[in-house]
């Protein structure tokens, strides 16, 4: 056997049994370990403070989904980033070659892949991804409900306006009051009452649109001759913005409205003064 | 067969090459608008007239004229004429055609030699780089501030559509272009591609795909964005029609290439050469190649239809006449998305390279990583509907592609485990070519995040058309693919060019890079949590600030590149001459001479090993001997063995 055969048997044994090598071996993984803790730990600290401040306040739960889903999804990510990131940190500071524009006097290890590694690695990102994915599925399943007494809402996207239309129906408003629209509201503006579970019913006259009320977290394009479907039960009063997230030509970035959550009574005065009044103005009278 | 020594300096008889002699791009182009004058005054005279698509059948036939003019005139179809005609080529025909005794004007001609070929791929990747990134700069321009007027709505549409497009078409050619034909066959030892003639076609193709984008601009410009969803498109004018032509010109170049790519790996390889001993970047171009062949014909079918909507009154794409907006998504995702990975798995190739050599240690897991590349080429064909949750098309089939666009994380988790794995311990060697390295690691990182959460239809609903996704899509595409190609060309640019790359005012060009993309793209993630629709001309104020940074994180970036060009160029003119192994690798490509030889190798190789032999045994250490001096040839200009 040559000497080199001989070195490299060393090598391999020291892979499979650390002891071999203790100090060399163990120093490389505790400094990796270590690495990889403080950034998970940031990762996750980061998962759970930073992001949804990133986002703004939701207007319905589809919206808090999403916040939600970042959060989880930057958690159970940053274990498996921080991993990578700390291999290549680590290689980086500590078993880089220093005079850089020389070349290195030694090869590196000759690790042509590690059964347990691999294993370990395929096992662990498949068990992350079955967890998106029940996670996604659950929480997809779930917006699916549909409440069987919806407020019905017409939307109509045109080169570069959105129409809304809340034909003639009885509204099933909190504590079993009804209200009662006798003659179709089209209206500029999306104004809904608070906690009123809405079914969008979305086309558009021209080109494809995108249906975007930002803060209910919801989305869906508004297709010519098709109409789309989505849902929402907007439970805080305030407004927000309605826009446009399909591309649709020259003035896209000017397509948007304001969308207002009203509460019960605000919604009931402003329709039955004919809901032709800015719903904005009994705001202010403190319908709410 | 003729030594190589011979082949340089073999004085050709003057009738050589016989037509291709007269021909070179000034013919080409000649011709081209030759053609295209004629095409469009019979269209003025004909089709014109009628009132719904004249000016967009005048356009298609203009723009088809120009291309089929222009490869007339650069010599594209000779061969085949001389066929029909009974005419053979014979050697010293051939050897015209490899550029033998032609200095530098075989770069302008149709070429074929594959060196030359990669190196016209090179500058014509930095051309379009170069119209890409100046109107990136026009748009970040425009959004510096939320009522600028720099740009008009129109212009900004038209500028943001061709950004786009011009970015993917150099991006898909930018390693199978000129690394996948000047080094790919020296890697496998042949002596030049399986179709050489065809190779030249790639190229000249594409170059005459390039006019007709850049037209838009001056028939109206496309107003629908790069994915020209219908029926806007349909809407839009002749510029629309340019587009298409481009498309498909584009098409039928890739796909000659991907073919040829993939027989000269089949049949080309040098003895002992067997796929378990290929380099990764070999199977990488095989893998994107192969990939592009699936995607790419999609888009000609699209385009095609889409040109007989425009200029012919049919319907396929226009709902009120029983077309379907839908179908044009469908289809155009259908290519787009394995199209990412077209874009995405050589660079990714390419730079598991670079990881090896300057990590002085083989790839790590060789066997995974190939097939980590063939599962993420088999599950992207199969996602494309992602990009359509939010569209309302068939809502069941939400949870399906949710669950296949996840899958993908797996294999694409493998192409990290790789890299780390390789990096672990090696005896790293920080050069330029490992300084994008890390950066891509970083950046893929980001991308490959931030993917996950697009992938969940909830948070797609918030995310979707928002500026979230182009960040999403840059650092998965600029930050990624484009930063590994750049490992690649700051490799491979000593065996390129002869000339070692200016690695001081490299590493200031990597520094402006790495820091300005960061600025530019974080800055976007920023508005898109914030809820910033994208492909706006302006924007709300409560955006600014972050609008701000990304700007001047973008100036930064473009500077950076710019940098990186000087030092590209001033090192391809004046720098030090390279030796021909300055990194000591392995592969072949750096154990032949630099400059390469016409037909590549002066002594047949015989592949021993695969090239990662890195610190192994000395058995091991060597990937290939050499004619009948075997040990001569295997250290040649490898100092560490
Ligand atoms: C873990 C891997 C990845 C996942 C899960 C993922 C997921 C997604 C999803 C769901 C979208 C659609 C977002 C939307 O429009 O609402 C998207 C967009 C996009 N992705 Fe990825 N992606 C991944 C990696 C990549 C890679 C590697 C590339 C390119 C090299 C890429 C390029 C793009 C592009 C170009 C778009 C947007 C195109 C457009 O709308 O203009 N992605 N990605
Ligand atoms: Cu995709």
């Amino acid at each position: 056997m040559s000497s080199n055969q001989l070195h490299n048997d060393d090598s391999i044994l020291e892979d499979l049994a650390p002891e071999v090598d203790r100090d060399l071996h163990s120093k490389h993984v505790r400094g990796t370990a270590l690495l990889w803790l403080i950034m998970t730990v940031g990762g996750v600290l980061c998962g759970i403070y930073l992001t949804p401040r990133l986002m703004p306040h939701m207007f319905a739960k589809e919206g808090r989904d999403a916040v939600l889903t970042v959060q989880v999804f930057t958690v159970v990510a940053a274990p498996v980033a921080a991993l990578v990131c700390a291999v290549a940190l680590y290689s980086l500071l500590h078993t880089r070659h220093r005079a850089s524009l020389e070349h290195p006097p030694k090869d590196g290890k000759p690790l042509r892949g590690n059964a347990l590694a691999s294993g370990a690695w395929l096992i662990v990102s498949t068990l992350l991804v079955v967890f998106l994915l029940f996670w996604g599925l659950t929480e997809w399943s779930a917006q699916q409900v549909v409440h069987a007494d919806s407020l019905t809402v017409n939307v109509v996207g045109n080169q570069w306006v959105w129409d809304f239309e809340i034909p003639a129906q009885k509204v099933r408003l909190e504590g079993d009051k009804s209200l009662i629209i006798t003659k179709a509201i089209s209206m500029s503006q999306l104004n809904l009452p608070i906690d009123v579970p809405v079914t969008f019913n979305v086309t558009s006259k021209d080109v494809t649109h995108g249906f975007w009320p930002v803060n209910l977290g919801i989305q869906v394009d508004a297709n010519p001759r098709a109409t789309t479907t989505v849902h929402a039960t907007p439970d805080r009063l305030g407004k927000f913005v309605v826009r446009c997230s399909q591309l649709c030509g020259l003035n896209h970035a000017y397509m948007y409205t304001e969308a207002n959550i009203v509460s019960d009574s605000t919604f009931e005065a402003w329709v039955a003064g004919g809901a032709t009044k800015p719903i904005g103005s009994l705001i202010a009278k403190g319908a709410a | 067969m003729m030594s190589t020594a011979l082949l340089e300096d073999t004085v050709l008889s003057p009738t050589a090459g016989r037509l291709y002699r007269r021909q070179n791009a000034l013919t080409g182009l000649l011709f081209g608008v030759g053609l295209a004058v004629l095409g469009w005054f019979i269209a003025l005279n004909t089709v014109q007239s009628n009132e719904n698509f004249g000016s967009d059948m005048t356009v298609a036939v203009t723009m088809t004229c120009w291309v089929i003019g222009f490869n007339i005139g650069i010599g594209t179809f000779n061969a085949v004429f001389a066929w029909v005609l009974g005419h053979d080529q014979s050697r010293e025909d051939e050897l015209y055609g490899a550029g033998v005794s032609q200095g530098r004007s075989r770069y302008f001609k149709y070429c074929t030699d594959h060196k030359v070929v990669g190196t016209q791929y090179l500058i014509l990747v930095f051309v379009l780089f170069f119209v890409g990134g100046t109107l990136a700069m026009m748009i970040r321009t425009q959004l510096l501030t939320p009522n600028s007027s720099f740009l008009s709505p129109q212009t900004y549409n038209a500028v943001v559509s061709i950004h786009g497009m011009c970015m993917i078409i150099a991006t898909i050619i930018m390693v199978s272009g000129p690394f996948a034909n000047f080094i790919m066959p020296i890697m496998i030892g042949a002596k030049d591609m399986a179709f050489p003639r065809l190779n030249a076609m790639s190229f000249w193709v594409v170059v005459s795909a390039v006019p007709p984008l850049l037209a838009t601009f001056f028939v109206g410009g496309v107003n629908a964005g790069w994915t020209t969803y219908a029926p806007l498109s349909v809407q839009d004018g002749p510029a629309m029609i340019c587009f298409a032509i481009t498309i498909i010109t584009f098409v039928v170049s890739v796909t000659v290439a991907g073919i040829n790519t993939l027989i000269t790996v089949l049949t080309m390889r040098a003895k002992g050469m067997t796929f378990s001993r290929m380099p990764i970047f070999v199977w990488a171009s095989v893998i994107g190649g192969g990939l592009g062949l699936y995607a790419m014909p999609a888009f000609l079918l699209a385009m095609t239809l889409m040109v007989a909507d425009k200029a012919t009154g049919t319907s396929f794409f226009v709902a009120d006449q029983g077309g379907s907006g839908w179908l044009w998504e469908n289809v155009f995702w259908i290519m787009g998305h394995p199209e990412v990975y077209v874009i995405l798995i050589p660079p990714v190739g390419a730079l598991m390279e670079v990881l090896s050599t300057f990590s002085r240690k083989p790839v790590f897991a060789y066997k995974m990583i190939i097939g980590a590349m063939t599962g993420v080429a088999g599950l992207s064909i199969m996602v494309w509907a992602h990009h359509m949750f939010t569209t309302g098309w068939a809502p069941d089939l939400a949870g399906p592609f949710m669950l296949t666009t996840e899958l993908i994380s797996i294999p694409t988790g493998i192409i990290f485990l790789a890299a780390i794995g390789t990096l672990w311990r090696g005896s790293n060697w920080v050069r330029l070519p490992m300084y994008f390295g890390f950066l891509f690691i970083w950046n893929f990182i980001v991308g490959g995040v931030t993917g996950i959460y697009l992938s969940d239809v909830p948070a797609d609903n918030y995310f979707h058309g928002n500026m979230f996704v182009t960040a999403h899509f840059h650092y998965t595409l600029l930050g990624g693919a484009m930063i590994a190609a750049t490992a690649g060309l700051c490799y491979w640019f000593p065996k390129v060019t002869g000339r070692m790359l200016d690695e001081r005012v490299g590493r200031w060009a990597f520094w402006l890079i790495a820091i300005g993309f960061q600025v530019t793209y974080m800055a976007q993630f920023y508005e898109g949590f914030k809820g910033m629709p994208r492909r706006v001309a302006n924007y709300d104020p409560v955006f600014r600030p972050e609008n701000l940074v990304s700007s001047i994180g973008a100036y930064v970036l473009m500077a950076g590149w710019v940098v990186l060009l000087y030092a590209l160029v001033s090192s391809w003119r004046n720098g030090a001459i390279a030796p021909a192994n300055p990194w000591s690798a392995k592969s072949l490509e750096w154990h032949t001479e630099t400059p390469v030889p016409l037909e590549n190798f002066l002594q047949d190789p015989l592949v021993i090993n695969d090239p990662y032999g890195y610190g192994g045994v000395a058995s091991e250490q060597i990937h290939a001997v050499f004619g009948a001096h075997a040990h001569h040839g295997a250290n040649n200009g490898d100092h560490t063995s």
